[in-house]
């Protein structure tokens, strides 16, 4: 007897705000980024929880693909939160305003 | 007919005097007055075969030259040309026009050359493009060619009167003369414009001209209404004879503009500024001629309404008898003449009003001849006076300079209108046509309204012009440059013989006033103008005047005899009066006497005040509040619109902090937002 | 044939030619360069064989169509040639840019090089606005007109040359916004008879009456909100109270030459599409609203004057009274007929050629006295005697002296509305609307006398000496076009009244 596929949907949209949420409070870039990280997993459990349902692989191959984009932007990411550590001896993101005008 | 092939060459000459005087004259003989005087020359014997043509029994002569804007197929259109047209009336002018241009160049030598004048160049080539200005408006075929050059004779007279540009005065009576002129051009320009669209055409001459088509197109008249005049009524609403009139008047606004008629006179006095031998131009033969000839050649179509001609006769009288008071008490030689010019002018409109075409004609040229001698004799005097042109500086020239003296009285007699002086015999013949015209006519009230102002005006035009010779001419010398004038030389005293002869003489021409003497037929400028185009002669005119204006002229018991004693009595009376205040040895200024009269006649009755208050606290303050409403308002809107969203978008910008958190929460916020609105219209709930 | 392809590509590359080439010789090398359109349109002109309308099914010269791309169902077209209302324009482009680059020579002496390669640029969107039918095609070169000219004023001009830059690029722009709007609905209007953004196709399928409802407006609500739509665009152009304030500004800030092209020719580009979209797609709309069309037009105569009448800057005063002669050819345009819309034609032609003389002529003395205000300075003529002789001529052109091109155009002009039997009261708005004459003549008479006439003096720290020959040279030249214009109008006119007629006749 396999999971309902509404239980997936539960997990991936909890996952998400739990994202969400450390996005919106957290002022760390690190966190931040696992944040960000957190998010894309949980449309990756959608991804492979549809495609169970529906039998077909495209959406597993779609989740690899994002995996493969989280990886290559977790490098861009800590690139960017080492320069912004080298620049304002911080990684608070919230410090950093001189772009806004 | 080969004579006719070389009238363009009337004016063509001129022209390339003036090429040449601007672009070589530094390298002419006399700057340029050569090939001016060789021109004019050319211009005048040409003019002359032209005249001894047609008086040899040749048929007038028409001849489009030139199409400059051929009308396309299609509604309405018009081809615009240019054309000779030689008749009695512009071959008579076109060498009175040449004679004068002739005179004056040759004056010139004397006023300008030998007083070492700079840019002669400049002076001579205006004075030739003025003369082929004025030639081609005097023999256009068609209208709006009369207006072009009419306007280019507006152009001459701005660059001559402004030769000496580097005085203040000079240069701001030129702009007045042009402003002034043009102001009337300005009327002028829409009647030509509403005779093309009344009539299809601007042609003078001939069955189709706009001349022949208003006559047809008047109530009464047999022939039928051409086409293109009802279907114009129609479009205005007006009838035949009220739209003429209104015509027949926007043209009349370029007339009293050129030719100096009130209100637009003032230019003509502050004109004095240009040197003596253009005021000579200006006066005797072109710019002020201009209005008047204009008139006379399209006089069949002033025929035609009454309202016109009466309101041509009063602004005539009117002027005659107004600038007549204001030059009694002026102090300069030149200003006397200024504004006896524009008191001759006024007789000629008086004339042109009151039904007397010939007698107009007649005006004209005899005063051609005895205002460019006057013109000129002042010129001399000016010379001789070192440029102090201030009558009471001067005294006792008749001694000094007896040919000037011998010349200008007799220029000033024929201006009195003494017997039997030219002046005389035209005056006579304007004054006369003008009375019993007004007698005779059922709404004759104007005619002889103005007849009277003109009647009144011969005792000061003979005051004021015998005031000029004795304070000029008698009594001891007032200044030392008096008594020791300069010598003039003959290329001063040429010109002046032969206007002196002219003004003496040429009232042979017509002597109307005793033509019950020697007989109609001998009346030479009468049969002359008698005798013109099909539908363009005097004959023709009076039968217009007849039918359409209501002139009939009244049988006087003594003939023209009795009017014509009347008016040289009054004429005596003038002289005399002159003599008694002014001829003696040392005389008194007795306008003085008149006090605040002479004041406000010192100052032209205060049109000029009048007319600059007009531009400079009424145009200049409008266009001042429409700066400024244009500035404030209407690109204030603008810089406001602009500045609205300069300010909302830097409050729109405020959103914007740089801390990536609020941008996130903004993005959840918006995504909850859209899927609510999508869920509560997708009717989820 | 290929020549309107080769005025546009030699222009194109020798306006990057010129970008590259060093400052010392970039005037004379551009100015060379000029040479070859000018001597195209020459031989265009000469070779014209071209008969009626372009847009209405007339004969039309120089004619190139190719497919260029297909998008959203139009087929985009490289579509140019030329009738006898744009061979004028074109020849008056060509000619004004050779001699305004003649007279960058003295003022410009700052990036030379980009200076004169932007005004080859110029000239070339405006060579391609003249000839370009395709509505794509005709757009993109409409809007290429701005950037050039925007760095061109941007960059040379006077103190507040940024804010009159962006003004006028804003201005602009937003007109073209709402034409190119206008021009939309009625391309969505035509539905699927129409397949291409050919302008001929868009005017003839709108004058044949195919114009079908859109969104639920019908059609006859549709063509005049199109109508007021482009008028509203054109106008800002040309310019018409009340959208004329960024011209004075652009005006006196622009440097000498390019006010030149600003008013020579980038006016001419609203009256010409005026002429193109309103008149003759819309000449049903127009014929309706001819009696508010006209009042503005003797709005824009009398304000304009009544405006130049109050400056002291004498670029001022030129640029006011552009204004007021512009008011003549919307008068001309909206009279329909013959004289009426071939005169404002041929007043774009005259205008130009008279308006880059007079700003020629303030620029050789500004060049000289440093200052062009009115009462900075008086006897110019006394040291700049052939200068001012033409600035005198110059300024009787304007003021419509006869035998000079001025009085022809707009006595044509006058002439064709005062028989227009479309405008309503077209008697006394002409009359009116002559009175500009008068006022022209004041202004300019009152400008000359001041500072032309009188003893010299001037208020500036220079010395003033008779003109170099390259400054007077354009003026001279210019001149003698305007009086050839003056005494044989029909060079041009002809091929105008042939162009314009076909607008004239019945159906709409």
């Amino acid at each position: 007897m396999a999971i309902q596929p509404q239980f997936y949907l539960l997990l991936s949209a909890g996952v998400f705000c739990a994202g969400l949420f450390g996005v919106l409070t957290r002022s760390n870039a690190l966190m931040f980024l696992m944040s960000v990280e957190l998010m894309l997993n949980a449309a990756n459990i959608n991804f492979v929880a549809f495609s169970f349902y529906y039998g077909n692989v495209t959406g597993q191959v779609f989740s690899l693909f994002v995996m493969g984009l989280a990886a290559a932007e977790v490098a861009v990411g800590i690139g960017i939160i080492l320069v912004l550590y080298r620049n304002f001896g911080d990684i608070d993101v919230t410090g950093p305003v001189t772009m806004r005008r | 007919m080969a004579v006719f092939d070389y009238a363009p060459a009337i004016a063509v000459l001129p022209l390339a005097a003036f090429a040449l005087a601007l672009f070589g004259g530094r390298y002419l003989p006399k700057r340029g007055a050569i090939a001016g005087i060789a021109a004019t020359g050319g211009s005048l014997v040409l003019s002359l075969w032209m005249l001894v043509t047609i008086a040899l029994g040749a048929d007038p002569h028409q001849q489009t030259l030139y199409t400059f804007v051929a009308g396309a197929d299609g509604v309405a259109s018009v081809d615009l040309s240019f054309g000779i047209f030689i008749d009695q009336l512009s071959a008579l002018m076109l060498v009175i026009v040449s004679l004068i241009s002739l005179l004056v160049h040759v004056f010139s030598l004397g006023y300008m050359n030998d007083e070492g004048e700079t840019g002669l160049p400049r002076y001579y080539a205006g004075l030739g493009l003025f003369t082929f200005s004025m030639l081609a408006f005097v023999f256009s075929d068609n209208l709006l060619m009369s207006f072009m050059f009419f306007e280019l004779v507006g152009l001459c007279s701005f660059l001559l009167i402004g030769f000496w540009f580097r005085d203040d005065a000079p240069s701001s009576a030129a702009k007045k003369a042009f402003l002034v002129t043009r102001f009337g051009d300005y009327f002028f320009l829409i009647g030509v414009v509403a005779v093309f669209a009344t009539f299809g055409t601007t042609a003078f001459v001939g069955e189709e001209s706009f001349i022949a088509m208003a006559e047809h197109a008047m109530p009464g008249s047999e022939a039928a209404v051409p086409g293109v005049v009802s279907d114009w009524l129609g479009v205005v609403g007006l009838s035949a004879s009220q739209w003429f009139t209104v015509v027949g008047l926007l043209v009349l606004g370029g007339v009293i503009g050129k030719s100096a008629q009130f209100p637009l006179h003032t230019w003509l006095p502050d004109a004095m500024e240009g040197p003596t031998p253009v005021s000579a131009l200006i006066h005797a033969a072109t710019m002020v001629a201009a209005g008047v000839y204009l008139v006379a050649r399209m006089y069949g179509f002033y025929a035609l309404s009454p309202t016109a001609l009466g309101i041509i006769a009063l602004v005539g009288g009117f002027t005659a008898l107004f600038a007549a008071t204001m030059a009694l008490v002026k102090q300069e030689l030149k200003q006397v003449l200024a504004y006896s010019t524009i008191s001759q002018y006024g007789y000629m409109m008086l004339a042109l009003g009151g039904g007397g075409y010939v007698a107009a004609v007649f005006h004209l040229t005899t005063h051609a001849a005895f205002k460019a001698l006057l013109f000129l004799g002042a010129g001399s005097v000016i010379i001789a006076m070192h440029h102090n042109e201030n009558m009471w500086d001067m005294g006792g020239l008749k001694d000094r300079m007896p040919v000037t003296y011998a010349t200008f009285l007799a220029g000033s007699l024929a201006l009195a209108g003494v017997f039997p002086f030219a002046g005389f015999w035209s005056k006579d013949e304007v004054l006369f046509e003008t009375l019993v015209h007004g007698l005779g006519s059922t709404g004759g009230t104007l005619l002889l309204l103005g007849y009277a102002f003109g009647l009144l005006a011969v005792v000061f035009t003979a005051l004021y012009t015998f005031r000029m010779v004795f304070l000029t001419f008698h009594g001891d010398a007032r200044t030392d440059t008096a008594e020791d004038p300069e010598p003039v030389r003959w290329n001063v005293k040429l010109p002046l013989a032969v206007l002196g002869v002219l003004a003496t003489v040429v009232g042979v021409i017509n002597l109307g006033a005793v033509k019950k003497i020697i007989g109609e037929s001998n009346l030479f400028l009468h049969e002359w103008l008698f005798h013109g185009a099909e539908g363009l002669n005097g004959e023709h005119y009076e039968e217009l005047l007849h039918d359409f204006a209501g002139y009939t002229a009244a049988e006087l018991p003594g003939g023209p005899l009795a009017p014509a004693a009347v008016s040289l009595g009054l004429a005596l009376v003038g002289v005399g009066l002159a003599y008694r205040l002014y001829g003696g040895a040392d005389p008194d200024p007795h306008m003085l006497k008149l006090g605040s009269v002479r004041t406000t006649l010192m100052n032209n009755y205060y049109l000029d005040e009048f007319q600059v208050w007009l531009a400079m606290s009424v145009t200049a303050p409008v266009a001042r509040v429409a700066d400024t409403f244009d500035q404030g308002i209407v690109d204030g809107v603008v810089n406001g619109i602009s500045s609205v969203s300069l300010l909302s978008g830097d409050r729109f910008r405020e959103i914007q902090t740089g801390i990536v958190t609020n941008y996130a929460a903004l993005l959840t916020l918006g995504l909850t937002l859209l899927v609510l609105v999508f869920a509560l219209a997708g009717g989820w709930f | 044939m290929v020549l309107v392809e080769g005025l546009i590509g030699v222009t194109l590359v020798s306006a990057f030619a010129v970008i590259f080439a060093p400052d010392r010789y970039a005037g004379k090398l551009a100015t060379g360069l000029s040479l070859i359109p000018l001597a195209g349109s020459l031989f265009m002109y000469a070779n014209f064989a071209g008969s009626g309308n372009a847009l209405l099914g007339g004969d039309l010269a120089y004619e190139t169509t190719v497919t260029w791309f297909e998008v959203g169902g139009y087929g985009l077209n490289w579509h140019v040639g030329v009738d006898g209302i744009s061979l004028p324009l074109l020849v008056l482009t060509t000619i004004l840019t050779t001699l305004a680059l003649v007279s960058s020579w003295t003022p410009i002496d700052d990036r030379e090089s980009q200076f004169y390669g932007l005004m080859l640029l110029l000239e070339v969107a405006l060579i391609g606005v003249f000839t370009a039918l395709d509505f794509f095609l005709w757009f993109v070169f409409w809007e290429g007109v701005l950037i050039p000219m925007y760095f061109l004023i941007g960059v040379w001009g006077g103190p507040r040359r940024k804010y009159a830059a962006i003004k006028f690029l804003v201005y602009t722009n937003v007109a073209s916004l709402i034409m190119f709007i206008g021009l939309f609905a009625l391309v969505f209007g035509l539905g699927d008879s129409l397949t291409s953004l050919d302008i001929p196709a868009i005017a003839q399928g709108v004058r044949g009456g195919e114009l079908g409802a859109l969104a639920g407006v019908q059609p006859e609500t549709l063509k005049l909100g199109a109508f007021l739509a482009m008028f509203a665009g054109f106008a800002v152009k040309v310019p018409v109270v009340p959208f004329h304030t960024w011209l004075p500004d652009a005006h006196v800030e622009a440097p000498t030459p390019v006010s030149v092209v600003l008013a020579g020719v980038l006016l001419k580009m609203g009256t010409y599409a005026l002429l193109r979209f309103n008149f003759t797609m819309l000449a049903d709309v127009a014929r309706d609203l001819a009696l508010p069309i006209a009042a503005i037009g003797v709005l824009s105569v009398i304000y304009g004057a009544m405006l130049a009448l109050a400056q002291r800057d004498l670029k001022r005063v030129v640029a006011y009274s552009s204004i007021s002669s512009m008011g003549y050819v919307v008068l001309g345009l909206v009279a329909f007929t013959p004289h009426g819309m071939g005169g404002a034609t041929f007043q774009m032609i005259s205008h130009g050629l008279i308006s880059g003389l007079m700003f020629m002529a303030v620029g050789v003395i500004y060049n000289a006295s440093h200052t062009r205000m009115v009462g900075d300075m008086s006897g110019m003529a006394d040291r700049m005697p052939w200068t001012v002789g033409i600035f005198v001529a110059a300024a009787f052109g304007y003021m419509g002296l006869p035998l000079m091109s001025g009085f022809a155009a707009e006595v044509l002009v006058f002439i064709g509305s005062f028989q227009s039997t479309v405008i309503p009261f077209a008697t006394v708005l002409t009359a009116l609307a002559m009175f500009g004459i008068v006022v022209v003549a004041g202004y300019l008479l009152w400008a000359m006398q001041r500072t032309l006439f009188g003893s010299y003096s001037l208020e500036t720290d220079y010395e003033v000496g008779r003109a170099p020959v390259h400054d007077v040279a354009p003026l001279a030249v210019l001149l003698v076009l305007v009086i050839t214009l003056g005494v044989a109008p029909d060079l041009f006119y002809a091929m105008i009244q042939d162009a314009v007629d076909p607008l004239l006749g019945g159906g709409v």
